[in-house]
C-alpha cells in the first residue's frame, strides 16, 4: 500500500479533521490535524489500523510559522510506511491532549516535550520531570528558540532534590545506580524489593544529557552534524550518523550515488556485528561467566581492526556527509574484509553451538525479564527485544534504506520473550549480517562517492529516517532550515523506548535477575539522553548522596 | 550432557591461544588511513580558513592582524579527529598523522600556530574552492577569533578596524 | 614437654606455610583462568603485591559500627589460621591433643559467621542482601562437611584429628559406600566451600557490588582477602586428608611433597570449573545443596550400619 492509498483510507475515516497533508514520496505521509482531534486520530491509527508507535516530537516553530508544532510519528511496518500526525499549537499557551492513556508508549515522549519545549500534555498521569536536571527552574525550556544555547538560567538551584515516589507497603528500597559495576553509564533505578523479589521500580535518568539537539539547531551546520551525531552513542555511532544524513537527504530530495549506499550498508552491518558480539560477552559477564566474555571480545577484535583500516577509527567512522560517504573500500580492503568475515564465522559457530547446549547459562536466563507481544505493542518495544517475543519487525526490511532493498536476508525471531531468546536472536543475527556484507561486496558498483550538491538545500522541508540499530529502531526527524543548519532535529534512540518496558520486565522477579534483565535490552543510556545544556556538571547525582539514601532505607526497613 | 558442552567450550578457548598485544612495550601496528592528530603544513597553507569554517568542534581559530597577516591557530582541546579539515583543504596542507598518544599536561605541545602572509584580493579576499555548496565560507572577510582566550567569535568584518571587537558571550569556561 | 614444643613448632610451621602458599595458589588460579580466557594474566606473584598494597593504605572507619568491622576482619583470618593448626599437612596435626573434629567443625562455621558480622557492621543495603544470601547458603552447606567428618569419625571410632583426617571414610571392610557417596557430594559442592564461581553468590560483583565486603577498604580488606585465599588452601587440605590420603604413610619429606602436590591439583580443578561456569542464582543453589544434604543423610545412615 503506498502513501496515497493510506491517505485515501484516512480521508474516509476522518476526512473533515485533516487540515493539510504532505505526501513527499511513496512511503512517507504527513497529516496535519487540528490539536483537538489529535487524540481521536492517533487512537484510530494505533488501535484500529494497528500501527506501531515511533516517537513524539515537540518543536518551537514560532520564528517561522508563529506556532508550536507537535508530531506523533507512527510506522505501518507491513505497508512500508512512516507516517506523522502533526498539529500546530497557539504560541501563548501551548497544550495538547495527552495520548498516553491509549498509547502507553508515548509516556516519555510527552514528558520530554513538556520539559524541553514547554508543551503541556493535558491528562498525562505521571508528569514528573524526565530530562532536565532537578535544579532547573520551571518555565525555562531549553529547546525554545528564545533560549540561548550556552546560558544557564539565573534561577538554577543546585540544591533542589528530586522527589522520589513512596515505596509500596512492606517493601525495602534498593537503589540501583547511578554508580553500579554493571552499568556503563549512570542511571538510577529505585527498586522496591520485598525479600528477594522486586515489586516495582522508579527510574530517574538523563544524567548524561548533553544538549546535542540544541547545539545542532544553534551553531552547527549540515555537514558538521554527522560528526556530532555519531558521538551520541558509544557503540552505535554509525547508525545515528547515517540516519541523520538520510533524513536530510530525504527532506532535500537528494539521492546518494549507489556506491555510497553500498558502503553505508557495509559499515552499518560491521557495526551490528561488533555490537552484538560485545553484547553476548557482556550478558555472560553479568551472569558471572567471564570466560565467554573474554572469548567474544577476542573474536570481535578483527572487526574493529577492519573498521580502522577502512575508516581510520575503530568506532567513530565519521562516515557520511550529506549526499555521500567519505571513505572508499578498495579492492585490497575487499579481500581483507572477506577473510575477516570467514574467520569470524568459523569462530562464532562453535561458540554458539556450545552456548546453546549450555544448561548453566540457560538456567540463569530462561524465564527472566519476560516482555510478551502485548507489552511490545503497548510500550512500543523494538529491536531484538521485540523479535524475541515473536513480533516480526525490522526496519531494514520494512522501511528499506541505503542498499537494503538490494540484498536478501532473514529476520530472526524467537518465541520465548525472555533473556535467553534475546541472546539467541542476537547471536543468529551475526550470521545474517555476515551474509549481507558478502552480498554487498559482490554487488557493489563503481562510481562516485559523493553527490555534487550545487544548490543550497530547501528550507522548511521535513524528513524522517528509521534505521535499524543493533538495539532497535533509531528514528531521526529533521526540518531543514536557514543558515545551513536544520531548524529542528529530533533523535529517538531505541533504548528510549526499550527502557520504558523495564519496570514491567523486572516486576515479580528476583533482584539477582535485575541486572541481566536490564542488560538484555542492551541499554545505551548515552543514546537516550541527548538534550540540553552545555555547562551542567553537578545535578541529581551529587545531591542525593549515599548517606541520605542509606538513612532512607534504614528508616523504611524500621531499623 | 552439560559437562561435555563445558569441555567443548574450554577446548575452543584453549585453541585460540594468547591474544594480548605487548603494547606499550612494542608499538601498536596502525593502518595507513588511521586518523590521528592533524598536522598543519605552513608552507602549503594559503590561509583560506576553509578548515576553520568546517571544523565541527570549532577548534581552529583565525585572527587577522592586518591586511597582510593572518594567524591560524589549531587548539587541540576538543578536536574530534574527524578529518573534515583535511577533506576540505584545497592545498592538501593538513594530514591526519598516525599519532594517537597525545596525552600531555601542557596543551601547547599539541597546539599549532601558523602565521601566514597573505596577498590581498579585491573582493572578499580569499579564494576557497569548496567541495560542495554546504561547505562554503560562512564568514567572508576579516576574522577576529579571540586567540588569547581561545574562543570562537561568531562574527567577521568586511573592513578592518583598529581594535578587534570581542563580543562577550555568557560562557563559563572551565 | 616434647609434645608442647612439637605443638608450637608444628603450629607455627603450618600457619606460616598457609600464609606463604595461599597467595601463590591464588596467583596460579588467576594465571590459569587468564590462559583459558586467551589473555596474558597477571604475574604469578601478583596477589602478594595486592595484599601489600592494601596493607599500605589508609585505614578508614566507615559503615555503621566500625569496631565490629575491625573485629570481624581480625576474626576471619584468625579463625582460618586456627584451623590450619588442626589439619595434618603432610605430618601429624600440631594441635592433635588440644582439639578434635568437633572443634574443627565449629571453627569452620566461625569463618562463615565472620562474613555475617562483616555485613552487619557495614549496614548498607547491598551488604544486608549479601549476608542474607550467605546465611541461606551456609545453612545448607555446613551440614555437608560436618556429615563427611562424622562419617569418618564413625568409621575410625574416634574423634581425634589424626585418625579421622586420614582417609577414615574408606576404613570399612568391603566397599566403602558411605565414603564414596560423600566423595561425590563433596566434589559437587567444593566450589561453594571455597566461594568461587558458580557458587560465589554472596560476593557477586556484578549484582551486588561485593555484598558483605562493600564497606571494606585498605588493611581490613587485605585481611578478608587473605582469609579468602587461605580458605582455598585449607579446604583443599581437608579434602585431600579426608578423601585422597594415599601416600601419607611414606617417610616424611616425600609425604609432605605429595600432600602439597595433591592440593595443587585440587586448586587447578577449582580454577577450571570456575572459569567455565556462570554463576547460579541463590534459589537454584539452595535447591542443589538441599538435594545433596538428602543424599549425605543416606550416607550417614549407611555409615552407622558399618558400610
Amino acid at each position: 500500500m503506498t502513501a496515497r492509498e493510506m491517505f485515501e483510507q484516512f480521508k474516509q475515516r476522518f476526512g473533515p479533521l485533516i487540515v493539510r497533508a504532505d505526501l513527499p514520496s511513496d512511503n512517507r505521509l504527513f497529516v496535519f490535524v487540528d490539536p483537538s482531534s489529535v487524540r481521536y486520530v492517533t487512537q484510530h491509527i494505533f488501535r484500529e489500523l494497528d500501527a506501531r508507535y515511533v516517537a513524539t516530537i515537540g518543536a518551537d516553530d514560532r520564528p517561522f510559522s508563529g506556532k508550536f508544532l507537535v508530531s506523533h510519528n507512527f510506522a505501518f511496518d507491513k505497508e512500508h510506511l512512516l507516517c506523522g500526525v502533526l498539529a500546530y499549537l497557539p504560541p501563548d499557551k501551548p497544550q495538547i491532549d495527552s495520548i498516553t492513556d491509549m498509547v502507553p508508549a508515548a509516556s516519555w515522549g510527552e514528558r520530554e516535550m513538556r520539559d524541553l519545549v514547554g508543551i503541556e500534555p493535558v491528562g498525562h498521569r505521571y508528569l514528573k520531570r524526565l530530562v532536565l536536571p532537578d535544579g532547573w527552574p520551571e518555565g525555562s525550556h531549553p529547546l525554545r528558540k528564545d533560549t540561548l544555547w550556552n546560558e544557564v538560567p539565573a534561577e538554577y538551584n543546585p540544591e533542589r532534590e528530586f522527589k522520589f515516589d513512596e515505596a509500596p507497603e512492606g517493601c525495602m528500597v534498593v537503589p540501583f545506580g547511578p554508580f553500579h559495576p554493571t552499568l556503563d553509564e549512570p542511571a538510577h533505578f529505585r527498586l522496591f524489593v520485598e525479600g528477594e523479589m522486586v515489586r516495582g521500580c522508579e527510574y530517574r535518568g538523563f544524567m548524561v544529557h548533553r544538549g546535542i539537539e540544541k547545539l545542532a539547531e544553534s551553531v552547527m551546520n549540515y555537514n558538521d552534524i554527522p560528526m556530532l551525531a555519531e558521538r551520541i552513542c558509544g557503540i552505535c555511532g554509525c547508525v545515528h550518523n547515517v540516519a541523520y544524513v538520510q533524513s536530510v537527504e530525504e527532506a532535500a530530495a537528494l539521492k546518494p550515488p549507489p556506491r555510497a549506499e553500498y558502503i553505508r550498508t557495509i559499515m552499518l552491518e560491521l557495526e551490528r556485528l561488533h555490537s552484538h558480539l560485545l553484547w553476548v560477552g557482556l550478558a555472560c559477564h553479568i551472569v558471572g561467566f567471564d570466560t565467554l566474555f573474554m572469548q567474544s571480545f577476542r573474536i570481535r577484535e578483527p572487526i574493529m581492526w577492519m573498521a580502522e583500516k577502512i575508516s581510520g577509527n575503530r568506532k567513530t567512522y565519521a562516515l557520511c556527509v550529506i549526499g555521500g560517504v567519505r571513505w572508499n573500500i578498495t579492492p585490497e580492503l575487499k579481500v581483507e574484509l572477506r577473510a575477516v568475515l570467514d574467520k569470524l564465522e568459523s569462530e562464532w559457530r562453535p561458540v554458539i553451538a556450545a552456548v546453546s547446549r549450555d544448561k548453566n547459562i540457560q538456567k540463569r536466563t530462561c524465564g527472566v525479564g519476560v516482555a510478551d507481544a502485548g507489552l511490545v505493542k503497548n510500550i512500543g518495544l523494538i529491536g531484538p527485544v521485540a523479535r524475541a517475543a515473536g513480533v516480526d519487525i525490522d526496519c531494514r526490511r520494512d522501511h528499506p534504506y541505503a542498499a537494503y532493498d538490494r540484498v536478501e536476508f532473514n529476520v530472526i525471531t524467537e518465541q520465548g520473550a525472555d533473556v535467553w531468546s534475546r541472546l539467541l536472536v542476537r547471536a543468529k543475527e551475526v550470521f545474517e549480517s555476515i551474509r549481507i556484507i558478502r552480498q554487498c561486496l559482490d554487488k557493489m558498483e563503481d562510481g562516485p562517492l559523493q553527490l555534487e550538491i550545487k544548490d543550497e538545500l530547501p528550507i522548511g522541508r521535513m524528513g524522517l529516517s528509521s534505521v535499524e540499530a543493533p538495539r532497535g529502531e533509531s528514528h531521526h526527524f529533521v526540518i531543514t532550515g536557514e543558515n545551513n543548519r536544520p531548524r529542528r532535529w529530533r533523535v529517538r534512540a531505541p533504548t528510549y523506548q526499550n527502557l520504558q518496558g523495564i519496570p514491567a520486565m523486572i516486576k515479580d522477579q528476583q533482584i539477582a535477575d535485575m541486572t541481566i534483565s536490564l542488560g538484555s535490552i542492551d541499554p545505551c543510556f548515552s543514546c537516550t539522553d541527548r538534550l540540553e545544556t552545555v555547562d551542567l556538571r553537578s545535578g541529581s547525582v551529587k545531591v542525593w548522596s549515599q548517606e541520605e539514601l542509606l538513612k532512607l532505607t534504614r528508616k523504611k526497613a524500621g531499623r | 550432557m552439560s559437562l561435555l558442552s563445558k569441555l567443548g567450550e574450554t577446548l575452543v578457548c584453549l585453541k585460540a591461544g594468547r591474544v594480548t598485544l605487548p603494547y606499550p612495550a612494542e608499538a601498536k601496528p596502525l593502518p595507513e588511513k588511521f586518523r590521528g592528530r592533524p598536522i598543519f603544513d605552513a608552507t602549503k597553507c594559503i590561509g583560506c580558513a576553509g578548515c576553520a569554517n568546517n571544523c565541527p568542534a570549532r577548534e581552529i581559530l583565525v585572527y587577522d592582524v592586518c591586511q597582510e597577516i593572518r594567524i591560524l591557530k589549531y587548539l587541540g582541546r576538543h578536536c574530534a579527529y574527524c578529518g573534515r579539515c583535511a577533506d576540505v583543504c584545497p592545498e592538501k596542507a593538513i594530514t591526519m598523522s598516525q599519532e594517537f598518544e597525545n596525552g600531555t599536561n601542557q596543551i601547547g605541545d599539541i597546539q599549532q600556530r601558523l602565521e601566514l602572509f597573505m596577498s590581498t584580493c579585491q573582493r572578499c579576499g580569499r579564494c576557497f574552492k569548496e567541495p560542495s555548496v554546504l561547505e562554503q565560507l560562512k564568514m567572508k572577510g576579516y576574522r577576529f577569533d579571540d586567540l588569547e582566550n581561545e574562543r570562537w567569535i561568531f562574527r567577521s568584518q568586511a573592513t578592518l578596524k583598529g581594535e578587534p571587537v570581542v563580543e562577550d558571550l555568557k560562557i563559563e569556561l572551565d | 614437654m616434647k609434645a608442647v614444643i612439637w605443638m608450637i613448632v608444628g603450629g607455627l610451621a603450618n600457619v606460616g606455610l598457609v600464609l606463604l602458599v595461599a597467595p601463590l595458589a591464588q596467583g596460579v588460579l588467576r594465571k590459569v583462568t587468564a590462559r583459558i580466557q586467551s589473555r596474558q594474566g597477571p604475574p604469578l606473584l601478583q596477589p602478594y603485591f595486592d595484599l601489600l598494597k592494601l596493607l599500605g593504605k589508609e585505614d578508614i572507619e566507615s559503615g555503621e559500627s566500625p569496631g565490629m568491622q575491625r573485629f570481624a576482619a581480625y576474626l576471619s583470618l584468625a579463625a582460618i589460621l586456627a584451623v590450619a593448626c588442626l589439619v595434618p599437612m603432610g605430618f601429624s596435626a600440631p594441635m592433635n591433643g588440644a582439639g578434635d573434629v568437633i572443634l574443627l567443625i565449629y571453627l569452620l562455621t566461625l569463618c562463615g559467621i565472620c562474613t555475617l558480622l562483616a555485613g552487619l557492621a557495614a549496614g548498607s543495603t547491598y551488604s544486608l542482601v549479601g549476608i542474607s544470601r550467605e546465611m541461606m547458603s551456609m545453612i545448607v552447606l555446613e551440614p555437608l562437611f560436618a556429615i563427611a567428618l562424622v562419617v569418618g569419625a564413625l568409621h575410625a571410632q574416634s574423634f581425634r584429628l589424626n585418625e579421622v583426617l586420614s582417609g577414615s571414610v574408606y576404613a570399612v571392610a568391603g566397599t566403602p559406600y558411605s565414603g564414596l557417596i560423600m566423595l561425590v557430594v563433596m566434589v559437587l559442592s567444593f566450589q561453594a566451600f571455597v566461594q568461587r564461581v558458580p557458587f560465589d553468590i554472596s560476593e557477586a560483583e556484578t549484582e551486588l557490588m561485593e555484598g558483605p565486603l562493600v564497606e571494606y577498604s585498605g588493611p581490613k580488606l587485605a585481611l578478608f582477602k587473605y582469609a579468602h585465599m587461605a580458605k582455598l588452601i585449607i579446604y583443599s587440605a581437608l579434602f585431600v586428608t579426608l578423601f585422597v590420603p594415599w601416600g601419607s604413610g611414606l617417610f616424611l619429606p616425600l609425604a609432605w611433597l605429595l600432600f602439597w602436590a595433591k592440593v595443587f591439583v585440587l586448586v587447578l580443578l577449582v580454577t577450571v570449573v570456575a572459569a567455565t561456569h556462570a554463576r547460579y542464582r541463590i534459589d537454584q543453589a539452595i535447591r542443589f545443596f538441599a538435594g545433596l544434604v538428602g543424599v549425605s543423610f543416606v550416607a550417614l545412615i549407611l555409615a552407622s550400619y558399618g558400610h
